[in-house]
């Protein structure tokens, strides 16, 4: 052991159980190995960004400019008042008050939406994962065979059932369809997770006298941190960006921003306003990529190898 | 186990974890199954803007094969579906291990890939429309630098279209690819990597040998996503080509929509939607079988 | 004290029911799917006429006219309806009336004799069964002829071209001078008024009407294989940028001079009043070759879901008076870009190109209606699909012929 040790390159003297990012046994050297690694990942990000770039240049236009229609050529003139019109004075109807009406409405949504069915699917894939109980796995197919009906189909049914039972059109009736749609992904997401978390450390905690909830609100939760992350990743972004269900099932008063994103940009025989859409755009995805920006702090390490060696 | 000796005990026992079942079994009952089932009964009725309770048979469905645009939808959705599916994974692997290298200004990276995923199709998808349109974007801004026969039409092209349809897709989902690599990656065991040190296997041999197959549940997550997107592929397409040039871009979740609200057609779109699901089933069902009774032979997995 | 305390709450509470009643009186909320800048202005004026009237307007508006119908027939589905919706002048509201789901508006329409100053086709769409069950709110055609004034002078085109050879002669001197000589947008919808434009201005209303009420012949006619002709060589002036190309786009290409010549609805006017220019002068507009060319009728209507409600009858009353006024008409359709429904209308203040589409609709004989009011959406939708697949691809004009004989069945 100490014979290498010597031979190696100096290893970060970090303890294994903290982790804040990742603790790589590799030193910031740079070998071919890494300038290939940063090549490879300035390339994608260019890939990635120039599409952003399109939209941002285009949103400072004035819209003689964008007729011209010299797409990747900077603004002339640059003007910000594509941005002012997109959040408070865009058209959407009769009223020209821009996007900014919806955010409290979305916020109202998502909040509740993401928690509510975040838990759900944990709970049901920790159940199904560790406790397997009967005929869990055909459910969890039967739920899985769910995600892939577009649910537009589905939507007169469901409409019905919402106004018999009184929640068509409220803000828990929405609430309870985000939950609904999101229940198969989420599932999925938290049950493959917890598949690879070690059965001994299960066992040992029931063994230890822990009972359904205890293992799962003081063992598992705390554990799934990185999954959590993406789990607030796919429901923040889905249920922020959803329109055709929050049209139908918000009721007038909990209308989403994504319904005057939608007015704003979409039109059939009006005019299009192509800075002041690409504003709008930009605008109402601050919100999910505010998270992205957040989560990283979570992204950490799973303590699932601390738990077993503890 | 001693649970099956004794009949009512297993269900007393375990009376929590059923208990806390409820809401998925009352969802996939009525929410899910209940449904299903209805739009099945309309996929052999004639209703048009409406539900009705006429029934005639298989006639949706034999109108629905002879449509050209439908058996153009499936090709093209299979089409999509493998590149897609094989693109997004790829990368995202590459993108998640290579993050995952201790490189510096990781959060800003992550947030780079994953910002696509945060936008509005409807706008990303007429900006890749102009991008990839020959007179307004690429093509025609490497001609005019000097490179006059290179062409990059894809998006007008019959046969390439959907190649364009995909570049947009993976642009929009191979961040969140490469977040649940990340966190499948981060679920690793540290001691793992010193062993490998120790042992002296290079980094590469270690990711293909060991990581790989520990990030199976991360890959088959992820696999399911894709698939989900890629049977519901609606959005991209109706940004980008509405469909075109012609029909040549035609995908069964266009299809669908359009016969549910512009067509007035909700028989057909159903019987659309129960083929799809149909097809769905008979691929996914042997896969889950068989995970299934691995899960039943051996270990939690 | 106390007496006199409750006195005057109950006085001020009773003040406030009767101003909160005064103030939703005759509520009405309205969904329709106008939320671009011209737009928003136009239903303004119809808002406006109805806060005139004594009425409360509600507005939702969702963009997307398919969205917009969905979400008014699932909120009737719901029980929860809007008190009115808004349409086209089509099929598309024939199912929900056959289902029972809207209140009709015979009272307004008697006290008002629609039926005599409606025009037929119009007439025709919103009477089903004897009763009538829409509010038609303007008229919109939407084979107008866009064309640049400096593009034209460019290539040498005097006046503007009275028959399908004199079209075609001037889009030859459009491309000789190096303009692209027709603005395209390559989409399925832009391809079928195209389409629709032609068979009316090539192949005349008397083939239109047949081949939309399903006359094999008409279809197998050489006249037909001729629209069909000219219809594929119209590609050959269109540029290669066309493809999915937006319609604001390809008018763009005429606002600038890149382009000469659009075929594209009325509503095109309002991106030349945004870029400023003015028709007769940077821009000219005709309706079709020649002084009898048929004016094709599409446009919007209002319709009202069902309700036992008295007050919001009334309102849906008031809203369908508001919506066919004189006044109301001229100024909603001067601020929309299309013409009023009515013909005993003043419409001096309206532009150039609006007073042609009113002359032309004097005339009984030009009026001509839109696809969505001979066929259902489906066979609307096929046929679209037959039109943009013989559009972008090498089918030849007999394989057209079938498929459009086999869409138009349904």
């Amino acid at each position: 052991m100490n014979t290498t040790t010597t031979t190696m390159p100096s290893q970060p003297l970090a303890p294994p159980n903290v982790a804040r990012t990742s603790v790589r046994p590799r030193r910031s050297a740079w070998t071919p190995a890494r300038i290939g690694i940063y090549a490879f990942l300035l390339v994608c990000a260019v890939f990635f960004l120039f599409p952003l770039y399109v939209m941002l240049i285009t949103s400072v236009k004035p819209m003689e400019e964008i007729r011209l229609g010299n797409l990747f050529s900077l603004p002339v003139k640059v003007t910000l008042e594509p941005w002012a019109v997109a959040w408070s004075a865009a058209c959407t109807g009769l009223q020209c008050e821009g996007i900014k009406g919806g955010f409290f409405n979305s916020i109202a949504i998502v909040v509740p939406s993401t928690i509510l069915s975040i838990l759900v699917g944990a709970l049901n894939g920790y159940a199904l994962s560790f406790w397997k109980p009967r005929g869990g796995t055909l459910l969890f197919g039967v739920l899985l065979m769910g995600a892939f009906v577009p649910y537009q189909v589905i939507m007169f049914p469901l409409v019905r059932a919402f106004a018999a039972l009184s929640i068509f059109g409220t803000l828990p009736g929405i609430v309870l369809i985000h939950t609904i749609f999101g229940m198969p992904v989420m599932t999925l997401l938290f049950r493959n997770y917890y598949a690879s978390i070690p059965n001994e450390l299960f066992k040992a905690a029931r063994i230890d006298g822990g009972g359904f909830w205890r293992i799962f609100l003081q063992l598992m939760l705390p554990m799934s941190l990185p999954i959590l992350v993406v789990a607030v990743i796919m429901q923040v972004t889905g249920i922020w960006n959803d329109f055709i269900l929050g049209l139908v099932f918000a009721g007038r008063d909990h209308l989403p921003m994504t319904v005057q994103l939608n007015n704003v940009i979409n039109t059939t025989t009006g005019e299009r306003l192509y800075n002041v859409n690409m504003a709008a755009t930009v605008l109402t995805s601050l919100v999910p990529l505010f998270i992205y920006l957040v989560s990283g702090r979570w992204f950490v390490r799973g303590i699932a190898a601390g738990a077993v060696k503890g | 186990m001693s649970a099956a000796a004794r009949p009512g005990s297993h269900w007393l026992r375990h009376g929590v974890v059923y208990a806390a079942m409820l809401p998925m079994l009352a969802t996939v009952l009525f929410a899910y199954l209940g449904t299903v089932f209805w739009s099945v009964r309309v996929s052999v009725s004639s209703s048009r803007t409406l539900p009705s309770s006429d029934f005639v048979g298989m006639a949706q469905y034999t109108r629905l094969f002879a449509s050209e645009r439908w058996l153009l939808s499936l090709e093209n959705v299979v089409v999509f579906g493998v590149i897609f599916i094989a693109a997004c994974l790829v990368l995202g692997f590459l993108l998640a291990v290579f993050i995952d290298q201790k490189v510096a200004g990781e959060g800003v990276l992550r947030t780079v890939f994953l910002y696509p995923y945060a936008m509005s199709f409807v706008a990303t998808g007429l900006i890749w429309q102009w991008v990839l349109n020959p007179e307004l974007g690429i093509q025609s801004t490497v001609r005019a630098l000097g490179f006059e026969t290179f062409t990059f039409d894809w998006i007008a092209t019959q046969d390439k279209v959907m190649y364009a349809i995909a570049l947009a897709a993976v642009w929009q989902a191979a961040g969140l690819v490469m977040a649940l690599m990340l966190a499948g990656l981060r679920g690793i065991d540290d001691s793992l990597w010193k062993a490998a040190r120790i042992d002296g296997i290079p980094t590469w041999r270690v990711y293909m040998s060991i990581v790989l197959p520990m990030l199976g549940p991360s890959i088959g997550t992820a696999v399911v996503l894709l698939s989900v997107s890629v049977v519901k592929v609606y959005d991209v397409v109706v940004a980008m080509t509405q469909g075109g040039p012609g029909l040549a871009s035609e995908v069964p979740g266009k299809f669908i929509m359009d016969n549910l609200f512009g067509r007035a057609n909700i028989g057909l779109a159903s019987a659309a939607s129960t083929v799809l699901l149909l097809t769905v089933l008979a691929l996914l069902a042997p896969w889950m079988y068989a995970r299934a009774r691995a899960a039943r032979n051996g270990g939690h997995r | 004290m106390i007496r006199k305390h409750s006195l005057a709450i109950g006085a001020s509470l009773a003040v406030l029911a009767v101003g909160a009643a005064h103030a939703q009186a005759n509520r009405a909320e309205v969904i329709h799917w106008w939320t671009s800048g011209g737009e928003s202005a136009a239903i303004q004026e119809i808002a406006n006429g109805y806060k005139a009237a004594g009425g409360t307007w509600v507005d939702s508006a969702i963009a997307g006219g398919e969205a917009a119908r969905s979400a008014a027939i699932n909120r009737i589905v719901g029980g929860n309806p809007s008190t009115a919706a808004q349409f086209n002048t089509s099929q598309q509201f024939l199912d929900i009336v056959k289902g029972g789901m809207l209140n009709n508006v015979d009272e307004v329409a008697k006290k008002n004799d629609w039926d005599k100053i409606l025009p037929a086709p119009i007439l025709k769409s919103i009477k089903i069964d004897g009763h009538f069950y829409a509010v038609p709110v303007n008229i919109h055609m939407p084979a107008w002829f866009w064309y640049s004034k400096a593009a034209f002078a460019k290539a040498g085109i005097a006046a503007e071209p009275k028959t399908p050879e004199e079209f075609f002669a001037a889009l030859d001197k459009l491309k000789a001078a190096g303009i692209t000589p027709v603005a395209f947008g390559g989409q399925p919808w832009q391809e079928k008024i195209v389409f629709d434009a032609l068979l009316a201005h090539i192949g005349g209303s008397d083939l239109y009407l047949k081949v939309y009420k399903g006359d094999q012949k008409a279809i197998a006619s050489p006249e037909f294989k001729n629209v069909l002709a000219s219809f594929k060589k119209l590609k050959s002036y269109t540029d290669a940028g066309s493809p999915n190309r937006n319609w604001n786009d390809a008018t763009s290409m005429v606002i600038s001079g890149k382009a000469g010549v659009q075929i594209m609805g009325d509503w095109a006017k309002g991106e030349f009043q945004a870029a400023k220019q003015t028709a007769g002068k940077e821009f000219g507009c005709f309706p079709g070759f020649g002084p009898k060319a048929p004016y094709i009728i599409a446009g919007d209507v209002f319709v009202f879901p069902k309700t036992t409600d008295a007050a919001a009858i009334k309102s849906q009353q008031l809203l369908a008076t508001v919506m066919t006024s004189p006044a109301t008409q001229v100024a909603f359709n001067n601020k929309k870009g299309s013409i009023p429904i009515r013909t005993d209308v003043d419409a001096k203040s309206m532009d150039t190109c609006a007073q042609q589409g009113i002359a032309a609709m004097k005339d009984v004989s030009r009026q001509l209606p839109n696809s969505e009011m001979l066929v259902a959406p489906d066979i609307t939708g096929a046929l679209q699909d037959v039109v943009t697949k013989f559009w972008n691809t090498n089918q030849s004009v007999d394989d057209a012929v079938k498929a459009v004989g086999a869409a138009v069945k349904g």
